[in-house]
């Protein structure tokens, strides 16, 4: 186990190291939510709420998801894509640990980097520009960051997928950048799954998208209160353990790749 | 001349390669498509929630966002450097790319063009003449012709805007993130800037002018008399950024470290 | 004869930057970081002519890809000057990389995913060679090189030697009259590199091109370079005849007798110039200070004193020159 704390603490130190990132970061970020709050505002023109939120609620959850964003986002599927592509990916196998579980603990890292030195200072900048509202209640906020850890958990998962499939797609750079497409639209990162018309809403249900963005940013903003949230949590759980399954089979199968292939 | 002739080269060579990969090249269409959806997909379910967004209707916003897309197919086809600083300089590319003869920033062009992508170009345009025909537009002969420069002026900002990023490059050799950030702030300058708080409306019109990318040339074409300004200026502003853009890269190369010391 | 090269004092600083340990450190890093400044290249003066083969060689991080970059034009020097083929690398860029090749032996020139032919097609158009040159030229190279049946196939299945030659034919293409090679035959097996060798020297000979060559094998260097520039921490130590460097340096010459029985110190002859050292009661090693004449001396009286089975007159390997140099520093110049 220490080994892979290590590689978290590893992957913070790396990411301090960049600090040109963190300073644009901040500053692009802000921007980004900026330009929604505006964005929404103009939609919402004169109307008090769409979908049961109000425009607070909507610049709130505008500014949640996207600093969530920081937290849960990583780029291992593409990491993992360049080490296969350079063979490097043999020679991972060979130490003693779990590469995948390498590779998460690289993306958790990362993600504890981002949450703390940037999402946190983020959302205090951005909330001084704009209305947002921050909950009082000490069990949102508590539920909010079980269900963050999900969506890490989630998304990390679906980028292992993603990246474990260039052993069988000769270059998947495509792939890569389909599903970053498709989780921006279906996680409920630009809009949330309440304002897809009812056919898609009932789509994405059986979809695992929504775990990653919509669910703690609903949260967040109280947009789900009471029983909903456990039964939103509940649902990330499901999937987080749903998703072990393929990414089992698919090592299992990439492995004998590796070997009939020589890497 | 001659450069005109080693792009045939680079672009044989290119189409060869991809023939190679089939595959990838239908999953990459593909992608850009579903890239395209999306932005669409977004469009149509706000209007199912408001019928104008500041005076404009979904229709307007549609074409706008038809335009859009043909500057910036051209731009991908050509500007992929957003991973210039890992690809060229970490790993030290550059030096190769340095000792031929031709500029060095036109062999990154060549060699890293996705041809592909131009089939945006053919997107944007159905998304417009849908639009443009369900809001009745009509256009004269010479709108034509309008169009082309206002396409070259909105791909010259966006390419100014990337190779200027990419310049940073030979001062820092530390990996910004900045790249990716930059596609998601260009796509606010599809909506009416009217919209945004003058700050940003100030940002995307003269920083980052993502606004000459979408909205003011679009503005032209939907005959919205009180932006022409900014309409016609889009080719100058084109112009402006794309030689500021080369102006710092021919400085950066100066500076230009090498890898691996 | 015109100078190839023409170098004086450059030299290349560069700004390093050091972190601080731990996380508290990395945190004071975001705001403040230490650098020093470190000069890769310090004061260089150096001429090449035209048609000579330099060996250009030094351990790592002693500066000699640096230089051989500021020579093509890659980096810019900090200060000094510098003129190959009568221009300023860096400055006139593109019309001065027609006049040169350049081959890195750790990166690729080539296309990866094309054939080699389309990649020959492709920098032919680069540099603007006519067809009847390029018939003329490469056709030359092409069958010296011996890579006439790998010219249809992608590079990523060449294996590392045939990719090596397939580079040199690359860098050749213009036929340019200068040639950078930078570590050509690191990984390859010595077949290729006798071959690489044999076509360098051939090339030097019939086209008169001028070669610049690093590398980490100096037998690459004793097959081909009469000069050769030494360098260590940015600085030229030796710079001459590879010839005396091994003259000068070698303090002596060692014979080993081997003899039919053993023998005492009291049978050997002794004189100013040799010393005597024992290696096994049957084995002795004598260093000579002197040239051929005081060591074939010393042989026949030594022979005719004692029966012997075997004698061997020991060179220094250039190898175990410039460690010498490195470790007590250039004694000679």
């Amino acid at each position: 186990m220490s080994k892979y704390i290590e590689m978290i603490r590893v992957r913070f130190l790396m990411m301090l190291a960049y600090r040109t990132n963190y300073y644009s970061g901040i500053l692009i970020y802000s921007i980004n939510i900026g330009a929604y709050y505006f964005l929404w505002t103009a939609i919402y023109g004169g109307q008090e709420e769409i979908q049961g939120l109000s425009v607070l609620q909507m610049t709130t959850y505008v500014a949640v998801a996207w600093m969530a964003r920081a937290f849960y986002f990583n780029n291992i599927d593409r990491e993992i894509a360049n080490e296969i592509k350079d063979g490097k990916v043999a020679i991972e196998m060979i130490r003693p640990y779990n590469y995948l579980g390498m590779k998460t603990m690289q993306g958790l890292g990362e993600g504890l980097f981002r949450l703390l030195f940037f999402s946190v200072p983020g959302m205090l900048i951005v909330a001084l520009l704009f209305p947002i509202s921050f909950s009082a209640n000490v069990t949102t906020w508590g539920l909010f960051f079980v269900s963050l850890m999900f969506s890490f958990i989630v998304n990390t998962q679906i980028n292992l997928l993603t990246g474990i499939m260039t052993f069988f797609l000769f270059n998947n750079s495509g792939l890569i950048r389909a599903k970053r497409v498709v989780i921006d639209l279906f996680s409920g990162l630009l809009l949330p799954i309440s304002f897809y018309p009812l056919w898609a809403q009932s789509v994405m249900t059986y979809l695992p998208f929504q775990a990653i963005s919509y669910i703690p940013s609903m949260i967040f903003t109280e947009g789900f209160v009471g029983s909903e949230i456990y039964t939103a949590i509940a649902l990330q759980a499901f999937w987080a353990l749903v998703l072990i399954i393929p990414i089992q089979v698919l090592w299992l199968l990439a492995k004998k790749q590796l070997i009939v292939q020589g890497g | 001349m001659f450069y005109v002739s080693i792009f045939f080269q680079y672009a044989s060579q290119y189409l060869k390669t991809r023939l190679t990969y089939r595959v990838d090249t239908i999953v990459e269409i593909f992608s850009d498509l579903l890239f395209q959806a999306v932005n669409l997909i977004f469009i149509l379910v706000v209007f199912g929630h408001t019928s104008l967004l500041s005076g404009w209707n979904r229709e307007e916003i549609i074409f706008i966002y038809g335009f859009f897309l043909v500057p910036y197919a051209i731009f991908s086809s050509f500007f992929n450097i957003w991973d210039f600083n890992d690809r060229y300089i970490v790993k030290g590319e550059m030096d190769r790319v340095l000792t031929r003869p031709i500029h060095s920033l036109f062999q990154i062009i060549m060699e890293r063009m996705e041809l592909e992508s131009l089939f945006g170009v053919i997107t944007g345009i159905v998304i417009m003449y849908y639009a443009g025909s369900t809001l009745g537009l009509t256009f004269a002969w010479y709108d034509t012709f309008i169009f082309v420069a206002m396409v070259l002026g909105g791909a010259f900002i966006y390419a100014g805007i990337f190779i200027s990023l990419a310049s940073i490059g030979f001062w820092s050799d530390s990996r910004t993130d900045i790249m990716p950030m930059m596609y998601n702030i260009g796509n606010y300058g599809r909506y009416p800037v009217d919209i945004y708080h003058r700050v940003i409306r100030f940002v995307l019109t003269w920083i980052l002018p993502f606004a000459f990318v979408g909205v003011y040339p679009a503005a032209y074409f939907l005959k919205r008399e009180e932006w022409y300004f900014y309409a016609f200026l889009t080719p100058v502003m084109g112009i402006v950024f794309l030689s500021l853009a080369i102006f710092l890269w021919n400085s950066g190369v100066k500076k230009y470290r090498g890898a691996g010391n | 004869m015109m100078n190839v090269i023409e170098v004086s004092n450059l030299r290349k600083d560069f700004i390093s930057y050091s972190s601080r340990s731990g996380l508290s450190g990395a945190f004071r890093d975001l705001f403040t970081r230490n650098y020093k400044v470190l000069s890769a290249v310090d004061d260089i003066s150096l001429s090449v002519k035209q048609g000579e083969m330099v060996g250009y060689i030094g351990e790592n991080g002693a500066g000699k890809s640096t230089t051989i970059k500021m020579l093509t034009g890659i980096l810019t020097p900090t200060s000094g000057t510098v003129r190959v083929n009568g221009m300023d690398p860096h400055k006139q860029r593109e019309q001065f990389v027609q006049t040169i090749g350049v081959v890195f032996g750790q990166r690729s020139q080539l296309w990866w995913d094309i054939a080699v032919q389309e990649s020959f097609r492709l920098l032919k158009k680069v540099y603007r060679v006519s067809d009847a040159d390029y018939n003329d030229h490469m056709g030359y190279v092409i069958e010296t090189l011996e890579i006439g049946p790998l010219l249809d196939k992608p590079v990523r299945k060449l294996s590392l030697g045939q990719r090596m030659r397939c580079e040199l034919a690359a860098a050749l293409i213009h036929n340019p009259p200068l040639l950078f090679l930078d570590e050509p035959t690191i990984g390859l097996d010595v077949l290729v590199k006798l071959k690489i060798r044999k076509f360098l020297k051939e090339l030097n000979e019939q086209y008169k091109t001028t070669v610049l060559l690093t590398t980490h094998d100096l037998t690459d260097i004793e097959a081909l370079c009469e000069r050769v520039v030494l360098l260590d921490e940015g600085k030229i130590v030796y710079d001459g005849k590879l010839a005396s460097l091994q003259e000068n340096s070698v303090e002596g010459k060692q014979v080993e007798f081997q003899f039919l029985a053993n023998v005492t110190e009291v049978q050997l002859p002794h004189r100013r110039e040799v010393s005597w050292e024992k290696k096994d009661g049957q084995t002795w090693i004598a260093t000579v200070d002197g040239d051929e004449r005081a060591v074939s001396r010393l042989i026949s009286e030594v022979v005719q004193r004692n029966p012997i089975k075997n004698v061997r007159i020991n060179e220094i390997s250039t190898e175990e020159i410039i460690r010498k140099i490195y470790e007590e520093g250039m004694a000679t110049s």
